[in-house]
């Protein structure tokens, strides 16, 4: 044992406290003794030994009690480093329920009086091996959790480092795409004053415009999704956002050719949620749903195209929204990195930023948003948000 | 320079607008004649049609529209002939690596292992870049093509 480890003896007779003590100490313990249960739990509390052994029988509270509570104290203290203390009885002969009771309390062993040597070996012995395996148990704990921990931060870093990774490389796609668009702009102008032509003057002037519109979006897009943007969730109709978003593009959708339905939901019960941030989630959703339509071909002249937008409150309180059209669908690839910076199926009309921006507020809300899609058949994406 | 007199035929192919006309109006003030096509499937018809000497593509358009017509285009006798300029917003090396990727692949349904194409400019491509490309196509075409 490295330090004298710290014993505590508790015995009401004078003899065996000495005779024992001696005893004790010569096999390297740090003995400190009480005659009484009570001196030994103030001793106990000041001096954290990690053995005691003691009588059962003695006057004022017993050995068993002494040992219920040293071990409740001991327990208690476990949570903040631990605290571990093995208990010995002492035992008279014939006690052997008593025995029994204090083994049944935890007690590591028990020696019967007379104490032989053979006995108080064996069970100090037992007293030596419980500690440490517990000390073994409990850096082996702490080893693992401190793996855990490390592993999971490895993780965390490297999942936001290719986060970043994706963002950037998108990033500078699109800046790629406008700096085409911006010089051939500067060309066609160039052009079109060099040789006085009117077409190219038309054409530049034209690229220019949508270039720098495309700036504008873009850079607005990014500071919305860079800026963290705290919910104010407040208790209101869930169906709002809803059907400000049916009104908003009923022009849109009208100019389309698609149907625009918003299934009625008569008195569904407040949601603390915060509208105006699921209105640009639903927003987006509809929107994307509109051009799904297009590109299937749907449009004025081509009736058939219809997005379905719903609101439905769930058993346990939360609300459902749900998002369906019967436009181009999306392939495997786009299914799977539809939530990604800068990943758009519509080419130049895209930032690919909206969905991501549409999962960052339903995910700021608690909830999960979930995409079935097939191709050339249609989409339909989920929101869910617990109450 | 009269028409008629122009400096070869280039066809522009490429799904946006914008590049479409940007490309079309670098080769047609440096004195090429100029067509323009949406997309593979266009392209072919006024490749068939008009049979330019170049085609300047974007072979990454949507449904592998690009690469389609980069091969219907080498498997064509006649076609086959137009030089190729790859117009991409890959960048130059791993547009080759991409490139032998699918030349390695099995192809053979499609009419033979693709050639590897005649020029390649970076999107955004500057109008130095894609003239200096043409032009070598075309004096490397002119070369080697038979007389008449």
């Amino acid at each position: 044992m490295s330090d004298a480890t710290r014993l505590l003896l508790v015995d009401d007779e004078e003899g065996i406290r000495k005779v024992l003590g001696l005893s004790l100490a010569d096999r390297g313990f740090t003995v400190h003794m009480a005659e009484n249960a009570e001196q030994a739990l103030a001793l106990f509390r000041e001096l954290a030994p990690t053995i005691v052994i003691t009588d059962i029988k003695m006057p004022g509270m017993d050995g068993l009690e002494l040992l219920r509570t040293i071990k409740a104290e001991a327990d208690g203290s476990a949570d903040c480093g631990g605290r571990d203390v093995e208990v010995i009885l002492i035992t008279g002969h014939g006690d052997i329920d008593l025995a029994i009771q204090g083994i049944k309390l935890d007690a590591t062993d028990f020696v019967t009086k007379p104490i032989s040597d053979d006995a108080l070996d064996i069970a100090l012995g037992r007293a030596r091996e419980r500690l440490s395996m517990r000390r073994a148990i409990r850096e082996h704990t702490r080893e693992l959790e401190r793996l855990v921990e490390q592993k999971t931060r490895e993780l965390l870093a490297a999942e936001r480092l290719a986060a970043v990774g994706q963002t950037v490389a998108g990033l500078s796609h699109a800046i790629k795409n406008l700096a085409s668009g911006l010089e051939g702009s500067i060309f066609l102008l160039g052009k079109g004053l060099e040789l006085d032509r009117r077409a190219y003057l038309e054409q530049g002037w034209e690229m220019l415009q949508a270039n720098v519109e495309k700036i504008k979006n873009l850079s607005l897009e990014m500071l919305r999704y860079a800026r963290p943007e705290a919910l104010k969730p407040a208790p209101c109709d869930p169906a709002l956002p809803a059907r400000q978003v049916a009104e908003l593009l009923a022009l849109k959708a009208k100019a389309a050719g698609v149907e625009l339905c918003l299934a009625p939901a008569p008195d569904l019960p407040l949601a603390n949620i915060d509208a105006d941030a699921l209105h640009r989630a639903l927003m987006n959703l509809v929107g994307n749903a509109l051009d799904a339509c297009q590109t299937a071909g749907f449009g004025p002249d081509a009736p058939g195209g219809r997005v379905d937008l719903s609101v439905s409150s769930l058993p346990g309180g939360g609300v459902r929204y749900s998002v369906s059209d019967n436009g181009c669908g999306l392939d495997e690839e786009a299914k799977a990195r539809l939530f990604t910076a800068f990943f758009s199926t519509k080419g130049e009309g895209g930032s690919g930023l909206g969905l991501m921006t549409t999962k960052k507020i339903v995910e700021e809300h608690g909830g999960s948003i979930a995409v079935t899609s097939e191709i050339n058949a249609g989409t339909t994406f989920s929101i869910v948000i617990p109450g | 320079m009269k028409a008629g007199e122009a400096r070869g035929r280039v066809l522009v192919v490429d799904d946006e607008m914008h590049l479409r006309l940007y490309i079309a109006a670098v080769f047609e003030t440096a004195g090429y004649e100029v067509r323009m096509a949406r997309d593979g499937e266009e392209g072919f018809r006024k490749a068939t049609e008009w049979k330019p000497d170049l085609v300047s593509l974007d072979l990454m358009m949507p449904n592998e529209g690009g690469l389609k017509l980069f091969q219907r285009l080498k498997a064509d006798a006649v076609l086959g002939q137009a030089g190729v300029l790859v117009v991409s917003a890959i960048g130059g090396d791993t547009f080759r690596h991409s490139l032998k990727l699918v030349q390695s692949g099995s192809r053979s349904g499609d009419g033979g292992r693709l050639p590897d194409v005649d020029g390649y400019v970076e999107k955004p491509p500057s109008p130095e870049a894609l003239l200096r490309e043409a032009e070598r196509i075309l004096e490397g075409r002119s070369a080697t093509a038979p007389a008449g």
